[in-house]
């Protein structure tokens, strides 16, 4: 009898266990295939025929379309180029270069992947529509004010995370990544 | 209680739990409700294309997509023979991708790798192309031809909408989109 009990026990944790693991690992996105241009980050392979079975289990949970070889890459972050997490009560200036792509957007959401309600019904910039500076690169405010130039709105007291879409762009049969030209995020004034 | 027994026991709990880890990992996809194929569905029939309705604060009918293009997706079946996909599309930035059951992209190209703004895409499975190859229709040699493994999926159109002003003709494109031809 006492057999039984550590045996029944010893099923229960296990199954504990590895229903918890599995679910944490679904649930908090992809584990493998990442690539780190800090602090942005890409899954190249992870919607792809070649997607390992955390991604498939992820996609699965998400219905998000992810983007193709054939069409561009997206690098994603939560946090400024100084490791914080993105914070609506703040003010953001993302600047720099991209790397090359026929196109690029950058859409801001926020923690949860939406789209954050805003007066100027504004949610990304595309490349073409840029105000840019004297030697092509970017100037792109984020804030939750108004603000000149390339304002992005983002939502107060959101935690946000940033989209930067390349379309059409060398990298989606890249096997290196390296010395890439990626935009920063400096955090300005706080609330 | 020796020690033994009760490594053997942590190693066999471990293992069960690892086992589970993975029939875990493996199922979510047969359960999942909210998949992109799911949401497909519920769009409507197959064999036509339907435009998404763009993304708005709070109105996101997909999750994720990106609010500068326009999104037209058509569900497909190879069963009864290979699919054609055709569209008239704008010389702005649009890409066409072909999705599995589980929401993989397996197959997209985009506008430049076609070199007109007319899409024509034949999608065929191996069976298919090793019959079409004894006796090519025409068709074939001027469309964009893809041989994907796949009962069933979906095609998945992407418009770069500039602004607001070229919405409307962006719009009407997308209508051109037809995915209910044959070869």
């Amino acid at each position: 009898m006492r057999l039984l009990i550590d045996i029944a026990i010893a099923l229960l944790i296990a199954t504990v266990l590895g229903v918890a693991t599995a679910w944490y690992a679904v649930e908090n996105g992809r584990l493998f295939g990442a690539v780190h241009m800090p602090p942005w980050t890409a899954w190249p392979e992870s919607g792809g025929p070649d997607a390992d079975p955390y991604a498939v289990a992820y996609l699965a949970r998400s219905g998000e379309l992810p983007l193709g070889a054939g069409e561009g890459l997206a690098f994603l972050t939560f946090d400024d180029s100084a490791g914080e997490a993105l914070d609506g009560d703040c003010t953001y200036f993302v600047t720099g270069q991209t790397p090359p792509a026929r196109l690029w957007t950058l859409t801001a959401y926020n923690r949860a992947g939406q789209l954050m309600r805003n007066v100027a019904g504004r949610y990304g910039f595309h490349s073409r529509e840029l105000l840019r500076q004297e030697d092509g690169s970017l100037n792109i405010v984020l804030s939750a004010d108004v603000q000149p130039g390339d304002w992005l709105p983002v939502a107060r007291g959101a935690k946000l995370m940033l989209v930067l879409r390349l379309y059409d762009t060398p990298l989606t049969t890249a096997t290196e990544f390296v010395d890439l030209d990626m935009p920063r995020i400096a955090k300005g004034e706080c609330r | 209680m020796s020690v033994r027994r009760t490594i053997f026991s942590i190693i066999g709990g471990l293992l069960l739990a690892g086992i589970i880890h993975i029939g875990v990992v493996f199922m979510v996809p047969y359960y999942a409700v909210q998949d992109a194929w799911g949401r497909v569905e519920r769009l409507g029939r197959a064999g036509q294309f339907h435009r998404i309705a763009s993304s708005e604060a709070g109105a996101e009918p997909l999750p994720m997509l990106d609010p500068a293009m326009l999104h037209a997706v058509c569900r497909f079946s190879t069963e009864d023979g290979p699919v054609r996909i055709s569209a008239t599309l704008p010389d702005e930035f649009w890409s066409v991708a072909i999705f599995d059951r589980r929401g993989r992209n397996i197959y997209s190209l985009n506008n430049r790798s076609v070199e007109h703004t007319q899409l024509d895409l034949a999608i065929l499975t191996p069976v298919q192309m090793a019959q079409l190859r004894q006796d090519p229709p025409e068709s074939l040699e001027t469309a964009v031809v893809v041989e994907v493994d796949l009962d069933q999926g979906f095609v998945l159109l992407r418009l770069l909408v500039p602004d607001e002003t070229q919405m409307a003709q962006s719009v009407a494109a997308m209508e051109t989109a037809d995915c209910s031809g044959e070869l």
